[in-house]
């Protein structure tokens, strides 16, 4: 019987044959030495059917603990938020979900045009002027970032807030090791959490290529400086560069408005599940000067008319930068993205449109502010560490319990509630502090029971 | 191709203007791009060495690009950049239309022009060549 | 496009809370169309309707593997249990996730014959630079530190130079030579000490196997350099050789080629990267490990050695699984049928198109082809002005999407066709007749082809205008128009 993915039989691969003159499709295969033709089959498991697979995998996922099945506070890079139906099942459509890169522009006008919408909304939340098809994540964005700084101002320092999410921190250094470039790490208000600008200043000079910060942090608080980074970083002729997590900019102010050069982050929150963290989503925008540009990695989606003139269409611009064409001097290797994310976000977007946005970062925001005003009210708990504005994100510190942060998780667990993530590992300065995050999912019931749990455990 | 310009063996042109150099691509090199979308000028200022077999990057002037291809623009001649053409920047096309005239790309400061002349072909050489690349 | 007031999404009802944001901190206002649901849902199924996939026919794009997506993989993907966990969640909530990937490592472990995978890069691109990163540490490790250059052959895809230059390597360019294989010769001649790799992928763009791989294996660890196997062209040897066997030390998969991804419109996809045992403690951070005596899987930060992260988290998941179920549905069996299936079909247009009058064979050895073949419409040129472009063009007209054409660079006016295994006889059938038409046609009527396609959403457009005044946005449109 015929393999349902492979339409040609036995038989009629052997009609095949017969039309080349060919004996057996060995023969095909003759050119592979003997010496390293495999010949014993491979040590795999299965095959099996349609069924038996789904069986098998659905037991195997059996073991896992969905999010949706108990009560999370996670966040840290990756964030549970409604994702409403009609943009999943949009997605799926197999017209999108099974073409390839759009090289040929005439059938590919429907993925062209929506990365280009998506581009354009970005744009607009990050207020930028330029941006790019998509990149795999916000650690590869920023890692891209950075080597772009260098070549735009062919400088080597790159600075970084301390405070910077670790795994991006490792991700940008294994970027930079290639031009080898010098990263910098600037201190912060222990009190505030703010960036330390007088360090900043010192830093400064003719030999920084881009000056970054993630605004809001890693850590949840707010940049409130923002403007005077800027204008330090451009006093000195180096870039400005912002990390975001796009929801909070239905509510905060567009880093382009606050003197960005560049802006990346995590798109995945714009419609995209949390997966176990991928696939992902990298933004990454600029602003429109050509030296920018130019130097821009990935792929660039822009309007055009067809031959006569006057039809609108879409096609893939400055290709010149790319892997395919400029070879080892391409801006970056990029090749395969996340096209097909960045579509699930321009669906999200169009759909909540800036009303809905707002409200979502208002929602996530407020929900995040009842908590932290429940928690700090635990005797022990220090809610959040940083005395600053906060948007959905705030540490949580529970060295006065005398638990660990993982033991409080573990206690929470007991409860079927889905701790914060402990930073020990990360900032051992912050002693035992939690990253929780709250969003619109969470309901006032969520929180208060949370709160109990907590109060129980301090108790 | 025209006559009194003299030709590198990567198809830049150069003419003589008094102490200065002009510099641009062929006829040749605009046709085998296409049309041209970019001019990458080079920094007024900037110093480069005349191109020879091994190339480095102290030869590369700037790059010509066409939708699907990129070509290094090298220096037919050491010295350092005067001006740039500046029109190219908006009109790229001028590369294509008038490789000759509008489109030269910038004028040098040659270093040496007696000696390096030596190493560059006259229009009837730079003839020949062409017709042994096909 | 929408109406002020319009929205395609609601949210329940928000807490009363004071926001502690200060006003300056707030943005002021957001330009986003405001639409209905309805609208929304309109517009971008309008839109797929302009999009030509694998699901719609042919789409013979080389080295690209466009095969049949299996719909019970998306289904599996979807479920609450791969899509609603969070990375960060206690390693007993995810035991599922880790055994999946832990699996799914060693059987990608076992096809490439190789001793580790790692699974966290995101595309092939990406693999490749992890694996010029791991290169590095190599041969830091050894105290090697004059290993600057990185070979690569001239037919090799552009990303392989590219990832090479981002870590930081000088590109040395090797020829092929005139049997379309990495010149021997030229190879030996640029391999020093300080080579620190070869990237090489077998079969190679030309769809031709490198019969000489063990000797190319011997030149460049003669010298100390490691060998890097771009898996590109997996399809084409699956269960026929393993680049481990071949001599390689570094391997990297694409995941939305031969293990059947769906490519959405470019991506998401999954570059995995192999390596043997002397490569492992270098593999980026977090690992799977399983706990024998707790029988348990866990994430293991505990590498001293390792490059750190490449990426946040532990890989795209949602992607993996996917792949993982594919395997399970092919098999060791299925899968050694999908190189069969894959390589007879590309052999069989070979054989069908050989001897057409306007295409050609470069490098015709005699020998087969292995999943791709790359034909030359350079004749075709000669002859009649039409280019390989405007064949590939015509061909949409047919209903088919065009193979790669201009690549590999190597060859003038090249059409790299690889059919692959999901395409039936009658389909291979079309295609050659399609191919001998528009032949036919650009002798008789050769500005037919030049407008071609006529008979799709849109016909050709205007690149060089995009590229010179490029529009990339409705913001840039507006200025641009004022």
């Amino acid at each position: 019987m015929g393999h349902p993915y492979i339409p040609n039989t036995r038989e009629i691969r052997g009609q095949m044959l017969r039309e080349m003159g060919v004996a057996s499709v060995d023969e095909l295969f003759a050119d592979i030495p003997a010496k390293i033709r495999l010949r014993r089959e491979l040590k795999l498991p299965g095959p099996m059917s349609e069924l038996e697979v789904k069986r098998h995998v659905q037991a195997m996922l059996a073991r896992n603990r969905p999010f949706t099945q108990m009560l999370s506070f996670l966040g840290g890079g990756v964030w549970l938020h409604h994702i409403p139906a009609h943009v999943r099942e949009l997605v799926r459509r197999s017209e999108f979900l099974t073409s390839y890169t759009p090289y040929q522009p005439e059938v590919s006008q429907g993925m062209l045009q929506a990365l280009f919408e998506y581009q354009g909304m970005i744009c607009e939340l990050t207020g930028m002027d330029v941006a790019n098809a998509s990149m795999y994540d916000w650690a590869t964005s920023l890692g891209e970032a950075a080597l772009m700084c260098a070549r735009v101002t062919g400088r080597r320092k790159f600075i970084v807030p301390a405070l910077i999410n670790p795994e991006r921190f490792s991700t940008l250094q294994n970027y930079v090791s290639g031009p080898g470039l010098e990263l910098i790490k600037i201190g912060y208000d222990s009190r505030t959490g703010q960036l330390d600008l007088c360090q900043l200043r010192r830093e400064l000079g003719g030999d920084v290529a881009g000056v970054y910060v993630e605004n809001p942090s890693y850590l949840g608080f707010l940049e409130t400086q923002v403007d005077e980074v800027a204008k330090a970083a451009h006093e000195v002729r180096s870039l400005f560069v912002v990390g975001v997590n796009p929801i909070s900019l239905g509510l905060l102010k567009a880093p382009g408005d606050y003197g960005a050069d560049i802006v990346i982050g995590e798109g995945q929150p714009l419609g995209n599940p949390v997966s176990f963290g991928g696939p992902l989503l990298g933004i990454f925008a600029c602003r429109d000067d050509v030296k920018l540009v130019r130097q821009m990695p990935g792929r660039l989606i822009g309007m055009t008319t067809a031959l006569d003139g006057r039809t609108r269409g879409y096609v893939m611009v400055l290709q010149t930068r790319e892997q395919h064409i400029r070879r080892e001097r391409a801006t970056s290797s990029i090749c395969s993205n996340e096209a097909l994310c960045g579509v699930a976000a321009a669906i999200y977007l169009a759909s909540l449109g800036p009303r809905g946005l707002r409200e979502l970062g208002e929602a996530c925001a407020a929900n995040a502010n009842y908590a932290m005003r429940k928690l700090r009210a635990i005797k022990g708990l220090k809610v959040p560490i940083f005395d600053a504005p906060h948007f959905n994100e705030f540490t949580l510190n529970c060295d006065d319990i005398g638990i660990s942060a993982a033991k409080l998780n573990a206690e929470l667990l007991k409860r079927d509630i889905q701790g914060g993530k402990p930073l020990r590992g990360e900032f051992p300065e912050l002693g035992e502090t939690s990253l929780m995050c709250v969003t619109e999912l969470h309901t006032k019931e969520d929180i208060d029971r949370l709160t109990s749990a907590l109060a129980e455990i301090a108790g | 191709m025209r006559e009194g310009l003299y030709y590198s063996r990567e198809h830049e042109w150069v003419k003589l203007e008094g102490k200065l150099a002009r510099v641009g691509v062929t006829d040749y090199a605009q046709k085998k791009l296409g049309d041209i979308v970019y001019v990458e000028l080079p920094e007024v200022g900037k110093r480069v060495s005349q191109v020879k077999e091994k190339k480095t990057k102290e030869m590369e002037l700037g790059a010509v690009e066409s939708i699907k291809a990129v070509s290094m623009v090298y220096a037919p001649m050491s010295g350092s950049v005067r001006e740039v053409n500046s029109a190219l920047q908006d009109r790229p096309e001028l590369v294509n239309t008038s490789p000759y005239d509008e489109g030269w790309i910038c004028l040098l400061e040659p270093s040496d022009p007696k000696a390096e002349l030596r190493n560059l072909m006259n229009a009837s050489e730079y003839a020949e060549f062409l017709k042994g690349l096909k | 496009m929408g109406k002020p007031g319009r929205a395609g999404y609601t949210l329940p009802p928000k807490l009363h809370e004071q926001l502690k944001i200060p006003k300056k901190l707030l943005r002021e206002e957001l330009e986003l169309p405001e639409l209905s649901e309805v609208e929304v849902v309109r517009h971008y199924t309008h839109l797929s309707q302009m999009n030509y996939g694998v699901d719609s026919g042919f789409y013979p794009l080389g080295s690209c593997t466009m095969k049949y997506n299996p719909k019970v993989c998306e289904e599996l993907a979807s479920l609450e249990e791969a899509a609603c966990i969070h990375p960060y969640q206690a390693e007993d909530t995810v035991q599922g996730a880790l055994e999946l990937m832990y699996k799914l490592e060693h059987c990608l472990a076992e096809v490439a014959g190789v001793d580790r995978v790692c699974l966290h890069p995101s595309a092939g691109a990406h693999g490749e630079f992890v694996a010029m990163l791991l290169t590095r540490a190599y041969h830091k490790f050894k105290g090697d530190g004059g290993r600057t250059q990185v070979i690569v052959p001239d037919s090799a895809h552009g990303t392989n130079p590219a990832s090479a230059a981002m870590a930081g390597y000088e590109v040395v360019t090797v020829p092929s030579d005139a049997r379309g294989r990495v010149d021997l010769k030229a190879l030996e001649a640029a391999a020093s000490e300080r080579t620190a790799a070869l990237m090489l992928t077998n079969p190679n763009t030309l769809g031709l196997f490198e019969d000489e791989i063990l000797k190319i294996a011997e030149v460049i660890h003669g010298v100390g350099g490691l060998l890097f196997y771009d898996g590109a062209n997996l399809n084409g040897i699956l269960g026929k050789a393993r680049p481990g066997d071949m001599g390689f030390d570094i391997v990297h998969f694409n995941i939305h080629k031969t293990f059947s991804t769906p490519h959405g419109g470019g991506g998401p996809g999954a570059g995995p990267v192999g390596v043997k045992s002397e490569l492992e403690k270098f593999l980026p951070v977090p690992v799977v490990g399983y706990d024998e005596k707790r029988k348990r899987y866990y994430l293991d930060y505990n590498r001293p050695h390792s490059i750190g992260k490449v990426k946040a988290f532990y890989g795209s998941f949602g992607v993996l699984v996917k792949a993982y179920a594919y395997i399970l549905l092919m098999g060791a069996e299925g899968l050694a049928e999908v190189a069969e299936a894959a390589v007879l079909n590309a052999n069989y247009i070979m054989r069908k198109l050989s001897g057409t009058r306007g295409y050609e064979l470069k490098f015709d050895a005699g020998g087969p082809c292995k999943h791709e073949v790359v034909f030359s419409a350079e004749p075709l040129r000669r002859e009649t002005g039409v280019s390989a472009k405007d064949v590939a063009k015509r061909l949409l007209d047919y209903g088919m999407h065009a193979p790669t054409y201009y690549f590999p660079p190597i060859v003038s006016e090249a059409l790299m066709i690889e059919p692959t295994e999901s395409e039936p006889k009658e389909e291979l059938d079309c295609f050659v007749e399609a191919l001998k038409n528009i032949a036919e046609e650009a002798r008789s009527n050769p500005e037919r082809l030049r407008v071609a396609p006529t008979a799709t959403a849109i016909g050709r457009l205007d690149e060089v205008k995009a590229s010179r005044e490029p529009i990339l946005s409705w913001k840039m449109y507006h200025k641009h128009r004022a």
